[in-house]
């Protein structure tokens, strides 16, 4: 038998809107994580609850439920990319499976991004990991960063355009 | 530079705008929404947000509570509309889909082209459902072999494919990959169907999951299922 498990003892929600309130800070975190933006992250996620809460059966159990959110949320995000970009960016993968269908109680813990953004910085060397805390992190402007450096902005501009580039090397090669 | 448009829309709390990226500027991308999406502010919802949603949500329960009895052949699905110039609200259409049970209620009999997510948020067409000229029912499970989370190859002669079962139901996709026509591989841990030939997989929903070509191959083409006296049933040619 592939991938059959006894549920029988898991939790169950009573309704939709438990469903809902349990798991719509979850999946909404999971979301941003994967495209970094508020207004993307409010509609995909949007469009999760009202891809699934119609077909689901309540019958199944909570963790049952996640796995169906995550699946649908997955397929959202895959249809996402392909009408923006033309190519999926980010996927929902086993460890995002696992955060979300495991988690505990509320409060939802938070996403996977700061470990990921974490592992990413430590690997860069000083001035890319600089630029790109203030300007991500810290949500410095080009100018205050370029200030705090010690640079001009046109450098800042450079420095923080070549410090993506080799994340974005760090990133495909599992860093 | 779309990329750094693109970086700048992040930085500055906007809408990214949409371009035809290739390869290496996903992965420059990839890397920037992962460092904006660690902020520590990111990832809270607004309260008006969630209470918006719960009220849509809210009105689409009471719509599926009063809806017509579910026929085998409708479908339903939402039509994306924008109220406004950035917010966009999906709102439902057309009338209950097959098998799709009315929020609240529990569904002995899931018959789909059941209420899949592909469906339900992308424009109609654009995952394909088999639909032979002349078609018949064969089974290829007994409804006890497949539990929730539970997938299952099957090997009809004119068509191969994985069946699944999830908390909204059972679902069927093609088991060959729509890159080159290889057959497809279940990774039951990771509920993946992996391509043998050129690194690609897919979710037990058809989903491309990764691929390593330089055009994505498309979803998994959609099976009709049913379910009944115990069996699980696909609809295939003749």
């Amino acid at each position: 038998m592939d991938g059959n498990g006894d549920h029988s003892a898991e939790p169950r929600y009573p309704d939709w809107e438990s469903v809902y309130r349990d798991n719509v800070t979850r999946v909404y975190r999971m979301l941003y994580g994967k495209v970094g933006n508020r207004a993307d992250a409010e509609d995909l996620t949007a469009e999760v609850f009202v891809a699934a809460l119609g077909p689901l059966r309540l019958d199944a159990s909570a963790p049952e439920v996640r796995a169906y959110l995550f699946t649908t949320a997955r397929t959202v995000l895959a249809g996402h990319w392909r009408r923006t970009l033309g190519l999926q960016v980010t996927v929902l993968d086993g460890a995002d499976e696992r955060w979300l269908v495991d988690a505990g109680p509320e409060p939802a813990p938070p996403s996977t991004a700061p470990q990921r953004t974490a592992t990413i910085l430590a690997a860069l060397p000083e001035p890319h990991r600089r630029i790109l805390q203030l300007r991500f992190l810290d949500a410095c402007s080009l100018r205050e960063a370029a200030a705090a450096l010690g640079i001009t902005v046109g450098y800042a501009k450079v420095l923080q355009h070549r410090a993506l580039k080799r994340a974005a090397a760090l990133g495909e090669a599992g860093a | 530079m779309s990329t750094g448009r693109y970086v700048r829309d992040l930085l500055g709390g906007r809408r990214p705008r949409r371009f035809r990226a290739d390869a290496a500027q996903a992965a420059e991308l990839r890397a920037a929404i992962t460092l904006a999406a660690a902020r520590p502010e990111a990832g809270e919802p607004r309260a008006e947000f969630v209470e918006d949603l719960h009220r849509r949500l809210s009105e689409q329960a009471q719509q599926s509570a009063s809806a017509s009895a579910p026929t085998p052949s409708a479908a339903r699905a939402p039509v994306p509309i924008r109220l406004g110039p950035t917010r966009r609200r999906v709102l439902w259409a057309g009338s209950v889909a097959a098998g799709a049970a009315a929020i609240g209620a529990t569904a002995d009999h899931l018959i789909s082209s059941h209420a899949e997510p592909e469906e339900q948020t992308e424009a109609a067409g654009q995952v394909p459902t088999l639909e032979p000229n002349v078609g018949t029912w064969q089974t290829v499970a007994e409804t006890s072999d497949l539990d929730v989370g539970g997938v299952r190859r099957f090997d009809l002669g004119s068509v191969v494919g994985f069946v699944s079962r999830d908390a909204a139901g059972l679902r069927a996709v093609s088991g060959i990959c729509t890159h080159q026509g290889c057959r497809l591989n279940l990774d039951p841990g990771n509920r993946e169907l992996d391509c043998p030939c050129h690194n690609t997989s897919f979710a037990v929903d058809g989903t491309l999951v990764r691929h390593q070509l330089y055009t994505p191959p498309p979803p998994l083409p959609h099976l009709q299922v049913r379910e009944q006296d115990g069996r699980i049933d696909i609809y295939v040619p003749v």
